[in-house]
């Protein structure tokens, strides 16, 4: 199944994904500041941000145990490891196969969560806490909309726009803007307590741990919008210029979710219970389309 | 006429072997812990405590092994009694009566139903043998077999702890010693998932499509009301015995929809799901087992159930929290370890059964996948509390800073289950097809049409990855970065008096399900202020509380009705001799009657 | 492939508009759906080139799209009620009792109706669902608004039934159903204006209070 070349092959895909994955954070950044009418930071600044938090020395909080420390490189890893798996996962003829690689890859995915967790409650600070409880009360709810979108995605949605990939690719965006922390359920840009999921949580972390975990957020967003682009665009994948309109998919995805955040208010912590039911019907509709066939 | 001596007295076919194979598995190192964990009772204590256990594990082998319903029984019995006795073993505390009462009412409500259905197929087969009964099966109208079903289905509900028959298991486990709530928990509820699939799969045969469906949706809500409970409770013992109502349902879920298939005669996706389910079944068995001997572990050392109460004690007792984490990972369905496994095929079961299902069918799957995606997700946040708050940032109180680590036997005992886990993760290529050979034989089907490639090598390779990776980063970070790291306190807002107090509780950090669960958990707080003036509050304070649902609207109305009756009924009772005598002699009367009628 | 897009954003549209809270979102989320239904209608007047079609399609967007919401939010500003549109079941339930609605519609258009061509029964589906949700508003919003978009919704459905079904309905029934609508619309805001003025709300499960 797996032949050497395969594995070389998808392993430069994974690299080449990864290495671009800040560029795109990147030009969501740039979008909405142009949108804003700033002039906002260069597209290349999360690559900057990298490079300066690895130069930098850490502090580290006296409370903290080896799950601390542990804890931005499980993250990573397991990341990366998603989206490797993402790439191996691509729907094809195989359905079985490419729906149980995919789900795995969302366990996988749940193991970066589970530690991120863990180490937003090991300083003993409550802003950890909160982001931690914040975080695994979203993601709960994120999963089962999630895994029906991928089920649809494999009963044969996705690809030539039926109604049912349309429906679950509906699902997953709203899962994305929910798993990468963006507007209207977390915001990226702000460090004001009482709103953050994501932000308090990291927030002990500094210099290459950081750096780290924001690499890692950066990847997980590339592996959604990947995702996102089965269900919309897989019917433009094919032939060789598959690259070039993959990334233009990917920054047409992006350009969506800049418009989303510049547009919609955050919404407060109990609607995104609302928000994602709504995403996780909308799946259930999708797998009831699909299984008439649309 | 009665045929009281059965040919049969043991069975030893695939099934009876796999479930003998989990009390192995699970009693061993709990036993092994046990030695560190008695340390300190008295010689004759320790001597009832394992006369006791040996009497638990023994009849719960024979149940497994047993070849006819009349030992099944008895075995049964005697294994709710010696449950019983070690639930009680605490005899000293009320709460461990009370624990030990509501227990003993539950599982004989269950036997009652469960004899009710045996004398009803001893009817019909004038034997107590499997055997006999197999082929009398056939016999049995179409109602009678659902009556049957129904009965069975209650009696053995009522062991695993299926909701909404859960209400003695959180009271029972926590209150017997750690060792014994991981056999508990781990193994005995196990064996009523051994009656389940016994009775309902090989000896009634593929039932009607609704007695699967029947045992889906009881496995879906167990899953959910499991996980939803284990996320309000913050008694560590008592988290871990809804995680095991929450564990029961998932098993069910596979099992559930292995008899669904087999109605259905979608034979391959029937014996995956079964599959699943024995896979869920071994794996609850292990990491629960593990996670008990944690707790007790952590009670030994703090004397404390209670997680608001702990804190730090992954510096105090670093092996228990390491095995603790494997645990609670492997129950969080993390990769590469073994829940993960078991969670990952029941998924794959249920897809592979909505490719090859016709309509609405793929609806009632994908409902059921979506319920275990959510249980998955809540569990993973259940022990992210469970884990972060007992172990991580500060101790939170006195005792949980005088904690001491384990002694060897208990690290042993805790060590062998964590190995287990990771075996069965890890192992998963080897496990598996042997699972699914079992599930074949128990289906009585051959379905070779599964393959486990993508079983074998997706966890090893992710453990690979992870490893490898994660090294390269740990090296680069030890010996390539030349960034310094400078302790610190933590943040704390200019503070600069960041104490356990400030802490994020498990109360605050169950807060957003307690409210979104709402309307099932119907929370309610007090809060009491001591006030000097209308401005200065002297003294304040709040508890939130969640209703239990099942106990006040079920069991507590129904405890209400039989008190009532038994009041009523105190009527007949004026303590004269003559009385009773008369009504000895009008039953014996009416009998006569009925006879003659009948 | 343009109609699987419109009639899955119709498809959403209608299970947004079970869980708006606010009379505002409500009569927006109305105004999105009823811009679908014209990309609709559109899109069969290109494809079939009916000129009665295009007639057809211009009155849904002047009326649908433009009118009556404007009246609608106009009725808002004017009787300045709290935006609250009173939800006697929560958005949660709200979205299962529609999921309950598109599955029955599932049932119909595979069983009952036996609709062979996909594009058909995507567009049945869509518009029972889009009825039942119009009649399930109406029956669980306490705001007279909530009636009345709940009305308008459930003939947003029908209309999309009878021009997936039945390939449209007669053009000068098609003219006189728009005609009564805009005048329902028209009378209902004086009534609710009035209504407002004298019991001073427009909430309408406080109406048992009439009864003598």
């Amino acid at each position: 199944m797996m032949t050497l070349n395969n594995v070389i092959m998808i392993t430069g895909k994974a690299v080449t994904l990864a290495l671009f994955a800040p560029l795109v954070s990147g030009i969501i950044r740039k979008i909405k500041d142009t949108l804003r009418m700033r002039k906002g930071q260069s597209i290349f600044q999360p690559y900057y941000n990298i490079r300066k938090l690895f130069s930098k020395n850490e502090v580290i909080s006296g409370n903290v145990s080896w799950i601390f420390y542990a804890a931005p490189v499980i993250i990573f890893v397991s990341t990366a490891c998603a989206l490797f798996m993402i790439l191996m996962a691509q729907p094809g003829p195989d359905m079985k196969n490419g729906l149980a690689v995919l789900i795995a890859a969302f366990f996988v995915l749940g193991l970066g969560r589970f530690f991120l967790a863990l180490a937003g409650l090991d300083a003993g600070s409550s802003f950890g806490g909160m982001g931690s409880s914040r975080e695994m009360f979203i993601s709960s709810f994120a999963e089962p909309a999630a895994f029906i979108a991928a089920f649809v995605l494999f009963m044969g949605g996705g690809n030539c726009f039926k109604i049912s990939g349309l429906l679950a690719g509906i699902a997953i965006f709203m899962v994305t803007i929910a798993e990468t922390s963006r507007i209207p359920i977390d915001n990226q840009e702000t460090h004001l307590e009482l709103t953050m999921v994501h932000e308090a949580m990291v927030l002990e972390y500094s210099g290459r741990s950081l750096a780290l975990i924001e690499l890692a957020a950066h990847i997980k967003q590339i592996v959604f919008f990947t995702l996102i682009s089965w269900y919309f665009f897989s019917v433009l994948t094919l032939g060789c210029w598959s690259w070039l309109l993959f990334s233009a998919e990917i920054v047409f995805i992006g350009l969506i979710v800049a418009l989303i955040e510049i547009s919609v208010a955050k919404m407060r912590l109990f609607r995104v219970v609302d928000f994602l039911s709504f995403s996780f019907f909308i799946a259930l509709v999708a797998s009831i389309a699909a299984g008439l066939g649309l | 006429m009665i045929n009281f001596l059965p040919k049969q007295l043991f069975l030893l076919d695939p099934l009876a072997i796999f479930f003998l194979a989990v009390i192995g598995l699970v009693c061993i190192p709990s036993a092994i812990f046990s030695i560190g964990y008695m340390r300190e009772e008295p010689l004759k204590k320790k001597v009832l405590a394992w006369a006791l256990l040996m009497v638990f594990v023994l009849s719960m082998c024979s149940v497994v092994t047993a070849g006819n319903l009349f030992s099944f029984l008895i075995f049964w019995e005697l294994m709710s009694l010696a449950s019983y006795f070690l639930v009680v073993f605490d005899y000293k505390h009320e709460k461990s009566i009370n624990a030990g009462t509501i227990y003993l009412i539950m599982t004989h409500a269950g036997t009652a139903c469960l004899m009710a259905a045996f004398f009803i197929l001893y009817n019909y087969a004038h034997s107590f043998d499997y055997m006999a009964v197999r082929h009398a099966v056939v016999l049995l109208s179409p109602q009678m077999r659902n009556i049957v079903f129904l009965l069975l289905l209650v009696g053995f509900s009522t062991k695993a702890g299926v909701v909404p028959l859960h209400i003695w298991l959180p009271y029972a486990h926590p209150q017997a010693p750690s060792h014994v709530s991981s056999i508990m928990s781990g193994v005995m509820i196990k064996i009523a998932i051994y009656g389940m699939i016994r009775f309902f799969v090989t000896l009634l045969g593929p039932g009607p499509a609704w007695w699967g469906a029947a045992i889906l949706v009881l496995g879906m809500i167990s899953c959910l009301v499991g996980v939803i409970y284990a996320l309000m409770d913050h008694d560590l013992k008592k988290l871990l015995a809804y995680h095991s109502v929450e564990n029961i349902g998932i098993i069910l879920l596979g099992v559930g929809a292995a008899m669904f298939f087999a109605s259905l005669s979608i034979v391959p996706v029937a014996a995956l799901s079964m599959c699943a389910g024995l896979y869920h079944l071994v794996n609850h068995a292990l990491f629960k087992g593990l996670l008990f001997l944690c707790s007790g572990s952590v009670f030994k050392a703090t004397g404390l159930r209670n997680i608001e109460k702990m804190g730090g004690l992954i510096k105090a007792m670093p092996m228990t929290a390491f095995f603790f984490l494997i645990g609670a990972m492997g129950i969080s369905a993390l990769p590469p370890l073994n829940g993960f496994v078991s969670e990952w095929l029941t998924f794959q079961a249920f897809f592979l059964g909505i490719l090859q299902s016709p309509g609405a069918i793929k609806i009632f799957m994908v409902v059921s996948a979506a319920v275990l995606a959510l249980t998955s997700g809540l569990a993973a946040a259940c022990f992210v509390k469970a884990f972060g708050i007992t172990f991580l940032a500060m101790p939170r109180s006195k005792r949980a800073q005088e904690a001491r680590e384990a002694d060897s036997s208990m690290k042993a005992g805790m060590a062998l289950m964590a190995a287990g886990v990771v075996l069965f993760g890890l192992g998963a290529g080897f496990a598996a097809p042997l699972i699914f050979n079992i599930s074949q034989s128990v289906l009585g089907i051959q379905a070779t049409q599964i393959s486990f490639h993508l079983v074998s090598i997706i966890p090893p390779a992710i453990a690979a990855f992870l490893l490898v990776l994660g090294g390269v980063i740990f090296l680069w970070f030890k010996f390539g970065l030349r960034t310094r790291q400078v302790q610190y306190n933590t943040w704390d807002c200019g503070y600069y008096a960041l104490d356990s107090r400030n802490e994020y509780t498990a109360t605050a950090f169950s807060k957003p399900f307690r409210i979104a669960f709402g309307f099932f958990l119907l929370p309610y707080r007090k809060s009491e202020k001591i006030r000097d003036s209308f401005y200065h509050i002297r003294k304040f304070t709040y508890e939130t509380h969640t209703t239990l649902v099942f106990k006040r609207y079920f069991y507590e109305p129904l405890a209400r009705m039989i008190y009532g009756a038994a009041f009523k009924m105190r009527k007949l009772q004026p303590g004269s001799i003559h009385l009773y005598i008369l009504y000895i002699f009008i039953t014996l009367v009416t009998l006569l009657a009925l006879a003659t009628v009948f | 492939m343009i109609l699987n897009i419109i009639l899955s954003g119709f498809l959403v549209v209608t299970f947004l508009l079970v869980i708006s809270k606010r009379i505002t979102a409500l009569v927006r989320t109305f105004r999105t759906q009823s811009i679908f239904l014209f990309l609709y209608t559109l899109y069969m007047g290109i494809s079939q080139r009916h000129t009665e079609l295009f007639i057809v399609c211009g009155l849904v967007f002047v009326l649908k799209a433009v009118v009556i919401p404007f009246v609608l939010l106009r009725i808002m500003r004017r009787i300045d009620v709290e935006e609250d549109l009173g939800l006697l079941v929560n958005p949660q339930l709200s979205l299962i009792i529609a999921l309950g609605f598109t599955y029955l519609s599932y049932l119909l258009a595979h069983n009952a109706m036996a609709l062979k061509n996909s594009m058909e029964s995507a567009a049945f589906v869509a518009s029972i669902t889009a009825v039942c949700v119009g009649f399930f508003i109406m029956v669980s919003r306490m705001k007279a608004l909530g009636q009345i978009v709940g009305l308008l919704v459930m003939e947003n459905g029908i209309f999309l039934a009878a021009s997936a079904i039945a390939g449209g309905m007669p053009f000068f029934v098609e003219i006189a159903l728009f005609f009564d609508v805009f005048v329902f619309v028209v009378i209902v805001e004086v009534f609710v204006y009035k209504v407002n003025r004298l019991f001073t709300h427009i909430d309408t499960s406080k109406m048992k209070s009439l009864k003598g």
